[in-house]
């Protein structure tokens, strides 16, 4: 367990250069750079400004500034909020993101999973069809669409919920449910699609024939088997997550950090662009790892290595 | 192989661990043990899935007997009340990126700013300046040398006086090359200002900047500027602590650090989020009516005006409204709409083909009829033709509307009724607003001349740097007025301007820009202006001026003695919310 998890490690440190190294090209490759704005200003300005940042400098002196500060876990300064950093403006933002990712995370689960089993064990009958046009909706549905509508009715007709802003634990259940819907729609089918292929294994047969209570069949042979697929999506899932989306903070006025990876680019501000990156990345990462030792205790085989 | 069988076993043997889960697919089954195909009962699946389908079916319900009532509910949000003493709640839209006023130069930023801090002087409502710290001050040498002197009692939050030397750190400040603030320029007029921003002299008693004493602050200009006194209204020239600025370095904005002298005082500054602004009760003009103004970072138009719909802002303006609620809420006595000095325009590049020949680009001027655009914005836009807007003098002197003298023009420049026409791109930003208006200058131009123009869009900062090194032949762009004088509309196209992206330029023009900036005497500025005005907008045509553009606002019974500025600064030291105004 251990070695796989530092062997994990390892392999990490090159993927985060690469992805560091790329944005970092792309970043610069795009046409119109941080301190563009419809009053354009005296070239003078423009070089004063160029100085402050070491934007003057040749791009490869400006990588490896970049890259060394990287290791030292300082992710730079923010062209457009001046005088905060990367880091400060993460560490804002990403706990309210976290808190709302996890809430949301817990419902798409706690729904969707269920949801896909119950489809599944009814294959064709009514709850089938009812589950899968839910989920086919949850999918198809755009977040702005889902949280207008969860607003018109909740907020201005029913006002039983507050429209948006960030204040109380009330607060977070509309957004709560928008970001939830995509991924528990999705985990739903998945989870029907698991279960399907499943129930027709020959270890759910010998499980009914030896006399096992229904219940225990499903549990223990038809959903802990099902799940592996489910619990790989949840790795990449979680990263997506709970870095925020963009639709809901922006409907909801959540301060987040799910707005950077928008904003940041609209207003090409090069370092937040690369933080946002690099943190997405490496809970991309750690995820992925989480993914890896859940599969050891879900499937035996594995851990015979 | 290495088999672990312990571990084999162990998986095999009923984990205590699944209990819970095996209990809880119980509450699926209608009597525990049965098979699956009869045990999973229809009847508990929409207790499970009751939440789901609300989600669902509500609005569908809703929707189907819906009306327009907006406050038909009694709801514990409706029954509470809809305002807080004292307290008023606005929208700033974003976050400001900045409450350093030499760094920022964002209208958000200044939002919050311009209630912080007064400066030498202040702009009241009708664009004049009068006394602020400075309590009066004499112009000196024919324009070149301004003396200030300060108000006595003007005092900073922390109790310490705000002297003439604030004033001589903070400019010195704005200029020096490694504040690398954007909006030093604006200073370029003052002795020395220039090369000391660029490093040129290091030395800063070259600058014509001294605080003489405590009370008496000097500038000397390099060249008279009618309009130099509007600047000391302007937030990038208000005074700054060098002890605050120096100990807290880059967190010196942040509300345990920050030290200001306006009318309120910065009391929390959650990011992204919320701005919370409390009164200053050492706010020389005396205490403000209001406790407290919270200013929220709603980005969505559509959310912050259901949030005023619900009593949750009281005040919302432009940046909170979508223009079906403004068509809603017309007839509302909450709403109301302000001129603002922002000006939009249609520009030609001068040195592409066919607008080289000044026919065409008048036969442009002439066969676009202005006012569509408030028809399809719908937001109060004022049509115009001149340059220069009529709150500052302008006079409609532009091309006016008339498309029988626009088609001659076209014919004589070689394309009757459009024919032979070459390939015409009309750059914009993409935004709906602006994809409307350079919409209907198409639909114009084909209908009034039978021509047929491409429209090109790009993405904001995309477009920023197009318009800057090479504009296709048309584009659309739009200036906001940084003072209330004819010369930040009209400096905009003299030739060495940054922001005359037309590649067009006149000594002529050059000429008249520098005499009126000079000139002491009002009528006469105006009247070289207005000549300049006219040389833009009828012989030359290098731009074609479309509209102005409007503040819109929304005001809660409650509120009283909102009002916003034609440079849209919102000052909310004399607004009153509480009962007595209802």
């Amino acid at each position: 367990m251990f070695s796989l998890i530092i062997r994990r490690i390892l392999m990490s440190i090159p993927v985060l250069l690469i992805v560091a190294s790329l944005t970092f090209a792309l970043v610069r490759i795009v046409p119109g750079g941080p301190f563009d704005s419809e009053k354009s200003l005296p070239p003078e300005i423009v070089a004063n400004l160029n100085a402050k940042y070491h934007l003057d400098k040749p791009v490869h002196e400006q990588y490896f500034l970049y890259i060394g500060r990287l290791c030292r876990g300082d992710l730079g300064v923010s062209y457009k909020y001046v005088n905060r950093t990367v880091n400060d403006i993460l560490f804002d933002a990403f706990p309210v993101s976290c808190q709302l990712g996890i809430v949301a995370l817990g419902l798409a689960v706690i729904f969707g999973v269920p949801l896909g089993a119950i489809a599944a064990l009814n294959r064709g009958k009514r709850q089938d069809v009812l589950a899968m046009f839910l989920s086919t909706m949850g999918v198809s549905l755009p977040g702005f669409v889902i949280g207008a509508v969860l607003i018109y009715v909740f907020a201005i007709k029913l006002r039983i919920l507050p429209v948006g802003l960030w204040e109380s634990p009330w607060h977070v259940i509309l957004p709560a449910v928008t970001l939830a819907f995509s991924p528990g729609a999705y985990l739903a089918r998945l989870t029907r699609a698991s279960v399907l292929e499943v129930v027709e294994k020959d270890w759910v047969r010998t499980a009914r024939s030896k006399g096992l209570s229904e219940e225990k069949t499903i549990v223990r042979h038809i959903l802990r088997n099902s799940l592996m697929p489910v619990v790989t999506v949840l790795g990449p899932l979680t990263a997506i997550v709970i870095t925020g989306s963009f639709v809901v903070e922006y409907i909801f006025a959540i301060p987040g950090m799910g707005r950077f990876f928008i904003t940041a680019v609209m207003n090409r501000d090069y370092d937040l662009i690369l933080g946002t990156t690099m943190v997405f990345a490496v809970l991309l990462i750690v995820a992925n790892m989480f993914v890896d030792i859940v599969y050891q205790w879900l499937d035996p085989r594995l851990r015979m290595e | 192989m290495g088999v672990n069988k312990a571990a084999l076993r162990k998986s095999n043997r009923p984990a205590k661990d699944d209990r819970f889960l095996i209990s809880f697919v119980k509450l699926f089954l209608a009597e525990p043990g049965c098979k699956a195909s009869q045990g999973w009962v229809v009847s508990r699946l929409p207790l499970y899935m009751a939440p789901l389908f609300l989600l669902f079916l509500a609005p569908t319900l809703l929707t189907a007997c819906g009306d327009n009532a907006i406050n038909s509910s009694g709801s514990p949000l409706a029954l509470r009340k809809p305002y807080e003493d004292k307290v008023l709640r606005i929208n700033l839209g974003t976050e400001p990126p900045g409450l350093d006023w030499h760094t920022s130069t964002d209208s958000t930023s200044f939002d919050v700013v311009s209630n912080l801090m007064v400066g030498l002087t202040q702009y009241t409502n009708d664009l004049e300046v009068k006394p602020s710290c400075a309590a009066s001050w004499d112009v000196l040498d024919g324009g070149r040398r301004y003396l200030f002197h300060l108000r006595d009692g003007v005092t900073w939050t922390d109790g310490k006086p705000v002297t003439a030397y604030d004033f001589e750190f903070a400019w010195r400040r704005l200029l020096k090359p490694e504040t690398a603030a954007q909006y030093a320029f604006f200073l370029y007029d003052i002795e020395g200002a220039r090369d000391f921003n660029t490093g040129k002299i290091r030395d800063f008693s070259k600058v014509g900047l001294k605080a003489i004493d405590a009370k008496t602050f000097e500038v000397k200009l390099s060249k008279p500027a009618a309009y130099f006194i509007y600047l000391t209204a302007f937030c990038p020239t208000f005074p700054q602590r060098k002890d605050i600025v120096e100990q807290f370095g880059d967190r010196w904005t942040e509300p345990e650090h920050l030290v200001t002298n306006g009318p309120f005082k910065l009391a929390k500054w959650q990011h992204e989020y919320k701005i919370e602004l409390d009164a200053n009760e050492k706010f020389f003009e005396g205490r403000p009516a209001l406790s407290k103004i919270k200013m929220f970072m709603v980005p969505e138009a559509s959310t912050a005006f259901a949030l005023y719909e619900n009593n949750e802002l009281d005040f919302v303006d432009n940046r909170s409204f979508s223009t079906p609620d403004v068509e809603r809420y017309r007839s509302s006595p909450e709403y109301r709409n302000f001129p603002l000095l922002r000006a939009y325009y249609l520009a030609f590049n001068v040195s592409k083909k066919p607008f080289d020949d000044v026919r065409v680009r008048k036969a442009f001027a002439m066969a676009i009829n202005r006012n569509v655009f408030p028809k399809i914005l719908r937001r109060g836009e004022r049509p115009t033709n001149s340059w220069i807007p009529p709150a500052l003098g302008g006079d409609g002197c532009g091309l006016s509307f008339d498309v029988a003298a626009a088609r001659r023009l076209l014919s004589e420049a070689g394309f009757p009724g459009g024919k032979g026409f070459p390939e015409t791109k009309l750059l914009y930003p993409n935004r709906e607003d602006v994809r409307l208006v350079v919409e209907a200058t198409q639909d114009e131009l084909k209908r009034n001349l039978g021509v047929k123009i491409d429209l090109v869009n790009q993405e904001w900062k995309v477009y920023l740097a197009t318009t800057r090194k090479d504009p296709p032949q048309m584009f659309r762009d739009s200036w906001g007025a940084d003072f209330p004088d004819p010369e930040t509309f009209m400096n905009l196209f003299t030739t060495f301007n940054g922001n005359n992206h037309t590649r067009w330029h006149s000594q002529d023009y050059d000429n008249l820009i520098e005499q009126a900036e000079g000139e002491q005497d009002k009528e006469k500025r105006k009247a070289l202006y207005q000549k300049a005005d006219v040389m833009l907008c009828r012989d030359a045509v290098p731009i074609v001026p479309a509209y102005l553009a409007t503040q819109n606002i929304m005001v809660k019974p409650w509120v009283k003695g909102i009002a916003v500025n034609p440079l849209d600064f919102q000052f909310f030291k004399t607004v009153e919310v509480g009962e007595s105004n209802k």
